[in-house]
């Protein structure tokens, strides 16, 4: 990833889930001190396990989280990055609820929750709880991230945005926290650009376990033990992956030279090609990135 | 991989290519001492380089190499495994060049020529390079391995076949040679069965080469760049891959666990299912399988000049 980690920064993740739990995981790995971090959970268990497993703070109160002190008069040490990790369904509440911190200490807020725009997040985080404009309210700086579930074993593939008022220093902070979950990661020039990187990448992870569980399939009813077939489509993804992820050659050069000519691969692309496997995957990533687009207008309402 | 490596076998390559190469970098990873290690290579800059790289004993003589020794009267530690490395074309010459040392020091031999069946190998290391029966020949242990491309990195997916004659110390070894570049090895019970694992596994790298290629078409169609869609293409690849391989569920289980009730996920995998892919794949493991299965056949006939696989 590019520039180094800043470890002196402080972060705060509302909600202490799966997600959270990965990127607290990858930065300690990479060396940062877990009292620069703070959690705010709902769950009692969820903190107990937070505290034992990393030892960073943890807290209910989402505000305080914002601020890393417990009272609003006496901060002094307010976060730098703010990881939204909550569930869309409760992102305005949420948001709502940490305007007023996020207005005075303006960390930059960077939100994973897939379908929020940064115009809804934005608005919500000009508002207090009751959903009345903070008056004075500016709009704060946003990124907008879409990883994928891959993340939860450190081998995320993500999608960044940045609002503009993001600043260079922010975009590298930002950056870098998901780089520990994340062994690619590109900032894309405009925000609708994440609802593509949503039908590649977001909800790709699935696709590659449809066909794992297709290729197997085939196999077990060809006469392969199922044990077998298993272990070998999903080893097979993987070494595809890992030749794919360490060379720079083209995807289709790499077939090429995989391909002998009228051999059982040739055989096999062909078939795939009949098919039309090229349209149907095309068709897919439009239809989760359209539906990416609908989920984030849903969501509006 | 079962049991341990047992690094005191002397191995014997027969050709020094890439998978030579791969499989001898495992192994001296693993702890294999080099000078354990022989590989008869026609290429003079081949052998500079296995000798450079990995300390390897190199010669151009297949005979010695199998007897470990210049001097086939001299031959006090032969080789415990004899790997053929070669391409099927040449695999009938190459094996009747070696019979009289197979038939006289009984090494394990190894194949990993696609389309080349035991009952060929044993024929053709049952015979002198002219093609004459050797006097009290016997069917040589034969194992027969499809493993694929991964394996140059270390991440292969490998299927054995062991004729009868192996023994159990033979098969052992054979397994954990192979398992220097395998994440994933499983024997099968029929020689047959390897022609599934060639559609499955053998091939299936170029499948998920193809379908990383088409669905970052798709993107860099729909507006990301190239760059990026091709980034965040293979790495969806490489960790849908490691999920798969370190959790003992379904894939199918795996996939509805990130499947939100009509979200962008659910779209995506109902426009597959209607595309026909889950067909679509079948018959491309069938067409491999089937064009593996011609293969062998085809390699059968004396007179070979056959496609290359």
């Amino acid at each position: 990833m590019s520039a180094k980690l800043d470890t002196t920064k402080r972060i705060t993740f509302i909600g202490g889930g799966n997600m959270a739990n990965a990127i607290i995981g990858g930065l300690l790995a990479n060396g940062y001190p877990p009292t620069n971090i703070i959690v705010s959970e709902p769950f009692e268990a969820s903190r107990e396990k937070l505290q034992s497993t990393f030892g960073v703070l943890t807290t209910t109160d989402n505000a305080a989280a914002v601020a890393f002190s417990q009272d609003p008069k006496n901060v002094t040490t307010p976060a730098d990055l703010v990881m939204l990790a909550v569930k869309p369904q409760i992102m305005r509440d949420v948001a709502q609820g940490i305007a007023h911190a996020v207005q005075k200490h303006k960390p930059v807020v960077v939100t994973i929750a897939a379908g929020i725009t940064l115009k809804d997040l934005a608005k919500w985080l000009s508002s207090d709880a009751q959903g009345n404009d903070i008056s004075g309210a500016r709009s704060p700086a946003l990124v907008r991230v879409m990883p994928n579930t891959p993340a939860l074993v450190l081998e995320g593939a993500t999608g960044l945005f940045a609002s503009s008022e993001v600043t260079e220093e922010q975009k590298t902070l930002a950056f870098n926290v998901l780089g520990a979950v994340s062994k690619s990661a590109f900032w894309v020039e405009r925000e609708e650009l994440l609802d593509v990187v949503t039908g590649l990448s977001g909800s790709g992870p699935a696709y590659f376990f449809l066909m794992v569980e297709c290729l197997a399939a085939a196999a077990t009813e060809l006469g392969l033990p199922s044990e077998v077939a298993q272990g070998l489509a999903r080893q097979t993804c993987l070494g595809a992956g890992r030749m794919l992820v360490d060379t720079a050659e083209d995807p289709a050069e790499l077939r090429r030279k995989v391909t002998s000519p009228n051999g059982t691969t040739h055989a096999a692309i062909q078939s795939l090609e009949a098919s039309g496997m090229r349209q149907a995957f095309k068709d897919a990533v439009v239809a989760a990135t359209k539906r990416g687009e609908e989920l984030g207008k849903m969501f509006s309402q």
